[in-house]
């Protein structure tokens, strides 16, 4: 099997969250609330606002007043993990339960060597992988995030988010088919006046092996413009050898408590569209501004 | 659908109007996306700004309610830059059809030609063709079945031929009687009805009505935005005549599109969920026009056309409801159907009337969940309070199974004396049979796990009643017998009620030899062999051919019902041989107008029919008579003739409706029970013939009181009432709970923020929820004014264990339309404040 790639034409998603579903059930997500509960409604249709412990793939919402008297240009977007070819979160994983599926490209991990360091995260840059049972005990903390699919594809099927797209935004092959494919498109919607249109994903990180074809600016898109790796993967790289009790140890021995769970960790943030705010989820604390007037996005 | 999903490939342009189709048809877009990369043009008109128009080319709203507005304009704009497609229309249609004299309209009062003040109706005898010749039936040679034996005796109708005008100057033709109708309708006129800037709305009418040159194809998807008003069927109808005037209906890529809900709701339609209808269309007996099967047939068969065959129809069915017990001596039982009296008295809405006037007693609600999904919710659990009993089968708690529970009625629960059962149900996966799209495809589906343990299918639920209720009748007598013992019922196949016998019941068969209880049945191949003679049996004709497989009589495998190839004769995405769309296989209805007079298609590349000068290509069904047979044996082909429209008795499309539709023969505007301005193009502000508005329960509110208008609608995270989906955790957390969307201007000036909680009200109810607060919505301005329109979602409710909200539903008004009575959800007003 050649390097393969999740394709995500952003013009033709209709942000139906039907991938978003789909993953949840093919991996046996539960919600990551309470019980059933939904969560609180956070004034957008991107819900929920990030990922979450159990939640490994959302679509993003994000509106930017159009030229005209109608309607704003409605930037649907796709967040999970980019399966990067040089992952800062492989490189930091000091258990080595992350890892590169060498036939395809995509990565993925083994959940029974992750010892719940969530370094991983501190490393990413897009802030994607997840842990559950992350709290006060901090037992038994796990990485979530997606995987590809690797399961199905190995058995010659598509990811369960691509297979369930009815518009035909998500498709699934070799990455540089997907490419090629990509900047077909991106020159289709320039011609069509979609003059921001863009292909990310090529080069970044190394490339990865998720393609997005954005019709509007990158900055409608939750996305890094210029993702690097982590500071913190030089850092800890040494530990990769290691074994994961030995890693354990070391870290330990780092003074990284993992009682707490603490890692970096991006907050849960949600857009509140009044203020033009990002805000956090959980305390309500203004974490940016965006002065429209101003000219910010 | 008169065309099918697949078939939205083909479109050169699509106009999405009443219908948010990328969210509530997901499956549509596979399609949408697919025309849109061979470079048609995608307009959406939605009072919002939905996850639809963000892929759309041209965005326009527009103020809910004044769908014929629009359209009107688009009508006068198509004769004014005469963008109607001329061989089509003057062929095809009734454009050129002279008109009754009589016929008038007036502006000023808002009534047609025959209005009735007492009766509140219209006497449409002025809405008439003039006749040119009248010819009897020939019962000696093509109607020579009208006297085979068997056949039940009635007077057959007599083709009074229409008088034309080819040159189309005659004041009474239809042409000249809609351009005069329509004229009224500007862009400046509609635009101040409508709310959107005239030059957006001249941009839409000037793109859409290219897709009246030949050889293009225009589609119009829609949904209930069109249907929920009180005038909703002529809402529907108005978008008929704008696709038969750009030449639209019946050719590829094009058709007037229901995109239908639930999967199975076009089964339901199909199967007589309305009360003025039988199985298939056919129409239910009633008291005054056809208390007899001789009445019913002279009524109701059409004097030329497809219809001409209704009698075959009728009399199968009538063997398939009572089999042996129907006999030509007692017109094959059709006294014991019930006769209905104005069938609009028995619709959803006003049977809660007949609760709380305590003349109905018991209620079965089945799959459905009206004390949720019904206008002005509040009344309908009260009126629920007044039975004796309801019977509800769903898979989860519904609100009409605890209408007791209700956040306004548990304190006094105590005293509402109303016997409540709950039958749980197996889930669409736990059955097989069929399911329908709405592309009139059925599908055969296999059952892939057995139903939990404690629930029965609704097959079962339904065979189980029927056999109780008929052992005590046989057991203890009662009022009118006949139509519980007569009936023919033996659908068990090893000793349980079977889907496969239901299938040969639906499917139709020869009566000599059935026998049922020994899976004995030579079913027929499609309905072309019904005969009016009692010789066959077919609960719903349309079905027919669905399931006619003899060799495999307990095999759904081997039926045309799920047949998977992937051919595609013809390369515009027909796929026959994918399981059986009715009627006949047929996947565009009204194929022969996709070719001109000479049967040569309007597209060359896009070919359902083709005359190639000796006979007919079909890569699609005909849905025309292409062939006659010969007493040989051999068939002859019929050379390419006007008749394009064969279900019809004039074989042309209507323009101009002469009887079909009883509150306007041409859609007219009018305002929603509740609006926020006068009626700017006639006298009359509501359609005359509104239905219901007396009622009590209504409390129409003014707009001093209740200044903004308000939709309601669904989002693609979530299905109707919620039971299902609310059930599903990665739903759930898709979208959490009900919303109303609110216009910035607007909440700038109620002083709500995004995501605030907001009191709505009106007389009928007052409810809170979160506001989203957008420039997805804008003010408009009507009449000079700034109108703002609110939307709200409407999938909670206080039945489910994980959310709960208040009901949309309490808000919205119990009228309906005097076509297809149904409510008016779409448009009213409402108050509403920070709560």
């Amino acid at each position: 099997m050649t390097e393969q790639a999740i394709y995500f034409d952003s013009s033709k998603c209709t942000a139906c969250k039907g991938c978003q579903a789909a993953c949840k059930c093919w991996n046996n997500l539960p919600t990551s609330y309470e019980l059933n509960s939904a969560g609180e409604f956070t004034g957008t249709l991107q819900n929920p606002p990030d990922l979450l412990p159990n939640t490994r793939l959302i679509i993003t919402f994000n509106e930017k007043d159009r030229e005209g008297k109608y309607g704003v240009d409605w930037a649907f977007g796709r967040r999970a993990c980019m399966h990067c070819s040089n992952p800062s979160c492989v490189n930091v994983c000091p258990s080595g339960a992350l890892y590169i599926d060498e036939e395809t490209g995509l990565v993925t991990y083994d959940s029974g060597k992750c010892i719940g360091c969530q370094y991983c995260r501190a490393a990413c840059p897009f802030d994607v992988p997840r842990h559950t049972n992350v709290g006060l005990t901090g037992n038994n903390i796990k990485i979530n995030k997606c995987t590809g699919c690797v399961d199905r594809v190995k058995q010659g099927r598509k990811p369960a988010c691509v297979s369930t797209c009815q518009p035909g935004a998500l498709q699934f092959g070799d990455r540089d088919e997907m490419i090629k494919m990509a900047h077909e498109r991106v020159d289709y919607l320039k011609s069509k006046g979609f003059e921001q249109a863009s292909v990310y994903g090529e080069d970044q990180m190394g490339g990865t092996h998720v393609i997005y074809v954005l019709k509007y600016g990158l900055d409608q898109y939750e996305l890094p413009a210029d993702p690097q790796q982590s500071g913190i993967t030089d850092a800890l790289g040494v530990l990769k050898p290691l074994t994961a009790a030995a890693a354990v140890a070391t870290l330990a021995g780092l003074g990284i408590s993992f009682a707490t769970g603490v890692g970096y960790k991006r907050p849960t943030m949600r857009y509140d569209e009044a203020n033009h705010d990002v805000v956090d989820a959980d305390t309500g604390e203004v974490i940016k501004h965006i002065d429209r007037e101003a000219g910010e996005l | 659908m008169t065309s099918h999903w697949e078939d939205m490939e083909n479109a050169d342009y699509i106009l999405t109007c009443g219908s948010n189709n990328a969210e509530n048809h997901p499956v549509s877009m596979k399609w949408v996306n697919r025309a849109l990369d061979k470079g048609a043009t995608w307009i959406v008109v939605d009072p919002r700004f939905t996850r639809t128009a963000a892929l759309a080319d041209i965005y326009c709203p527009i103020r809910s309610g004044t769908d014929i507005a629009f359209y009107a304009g688009m009508i006068n704009y198509i004769f004014e830059h005469d963008r109607y497609q001329h061989e089509y229309c003057l062929n095809y249609t009734n454009l050129s059809y002279l008109i009754n004299p009589d016929y008038s309209y007036d502006p000023e009062t808002g009534l047609f030609s025959g209005w009735n003040e007492e009766t509140k109706s219209y006497d449409q005898s002025t809405w008439g063709y003039q006749t040119d010749t009248e010819t009897p039936w020939d019962t000696e040679t093509t109607y020579a079945w009208v006297k085979g034996e068997g056949v039940p005796e009635f007077d057959p109708p007599v083709l009074k031929t229409p008088k034309k005008d080819p040159t189309l100057k005659d004041p009474n033709c239809v042409y000249q009687i809609m351009k005069k109708h329509y004229s009224r309708y500007t862009i400046e006129a509609v635009s101040n009805i409508c709310g959107m800037d005239a030059e957006t709305l001249e941009l839409v009418y000037d793109t859409y009505t290219k897709s009246g040159e030949p050889g293009k194809a225009g589609t119009i998807l829609y949904a209930l935005g069109q249907t929920q008003h009180h005038y909703g069927a002529n809402n529907t109808r108005i978008m008929s005549v704008v696709q038969l005037l750009l030449g639209n209906i019946g050719v590829p890529g094009g058709g007037l599109n229901a995109l239908r809900g639930e999967p199975n709701v076009q089964g339901c339609t199909d199967m007589c969920i309305m009360p003025a209808d039988l199985p298939g269309y056919l129409h239910w007996p009633t008291s005054d026009g056809t208390p007899s099967l001789k009445a019913w047939c002279e009524h109701e068969t059409y004097s030329d056309g497809y219809y001409t065959n209704k009698p075959k129809f009728m009399v199968s069915f009538l063997k398939s409801w009572f089999g042996k017990n129907a006999t030509f001596e007692n017109d094959y039982g059709y006294d014991w159907l019930p006769k209905v009296y104005k069938p609009g008295n028995w619709t959803s809405m006003r049977t809660f009337e007949h609760m709380a006037e305590g003349t109905m007693h018991g209620y079965f609600a089945l799959g459905q969940n009206p004390a949720h999904s019904s206008g002005n919710t509040k009344s309908v659990r009260e009126s629920l309070a007044h039975l004796d009993w309801l019977v509800c089968a769903d898979l989860y708690m519904t609100e009409t199974a605890s209408f007791w529970n209700a956040p306004d009625m548990k304190d006094k629960a105590a005293d509402i004396q109303t016997e409540c059962y709950f039958l749980p149900v197996a889930s669409i996966m736990e059955k097989p049979g069929t399911i329908l799209n709405s592309g009139r495809l059925l599908q055969w589906r296999h059952e892939a796990a057995p139903p939990a343990e404690g629930t029965k299918t609704d097959l079962e639920i339904m065979d189980l009643l029927h056999k109780k209720v008929a052992e005590l009748y046989e057991k203890e007598g009662g009022v009118c017998p006949e139509p519980i013992l007569k009936q023919k019922w033996d659908y068990d196949i090893d000793g349980k009620v079977d889907f496969r016998a239901v299938a040969w019941e639906l499917n139709g068969y020869k009566v000599d030899g059935a026998d049922f209880s020994k899976q004995k049945v030579d079913l027929l191949t499609n309905f072309t062999q019904l005969a009016a003679d009692g010789s066959t049996a077919c609960a719903i004709w349309i079905y027919s051919g669905y399931y006619n497989n003899n060799e495999a009589l307990l095999e759904p495998d081997e039926q045309p019902v799920a047949r998977r190839g992937h051919e595609d004769p013809g390369n515009i995405r027909l796929y026959p041989n994918w399981a059986f769309s009715w009627p006949v296989n047929r996947r565009i209805i009204y194929n022969r107008a996709s070719a001109d007079m000479k049967g040569k298609p309007w597209n060359k590349d896009k070919v359902c029919v083709e005359w190639d000068g000796k006979e007919w290509i079909r890569n699609d069904v005909p849905d025309f008579a292409f062939q006659k047979a010969n007493p040989d044996g051999t068939n002859t082909p019929i050379e390419p003739n006007n008749k394009a429209f064969f279900m019809r008795w004039e074989q042309n499309a209507c323009l101009f409706s002469t009887g079909g539709m009883k509150d306007m023969p041409l859609p007219e505007h009018y305002e929603p029970l509740e609006s926020p301005v006068k009626n700017l193009m006639n006298g009359h502000q509501n359609s005359p013939m509104i239905q219901f508005a007396d009622d009590p329960s209504v409390k129409a509110g003014t707009v001093e009181e209740y200044p903004y208008v308000a939709t309601t609608y669904s989002i693609t995270e979530h299905w109707q009432t919620g039971q299902q989906t609310h059930s599903c955790p990665s739903l759930n957390e898709s979208q959490p709970g009900q919303f109303i969307e609110i216009s910035r201007e607007l909440a700038e000036e109620k002083g709500i923020k995004n995501g605030d909680t907001v009191r709505v009200w009106n007389n009928r109810g007052d409810i809170k929820m979160k506001a989203m607060v957008t420039h997805r919505l804008v003010p408009l301005t009507v009449n000079g004014e700034t109108i703002h329109e609110v939307g709200m979602i409407h999938h909670w409710g206080w039945a489910h264990s994980f959310e709960q909200d208040d009901l949309t539903n309490d808000l919205t008004p119990n009228v309906g339309d005097p076509n297809s009575f149904i409510p008016e959800y779409k448009a009213f007003l409402v108050n509403l404040e920070k709560a």
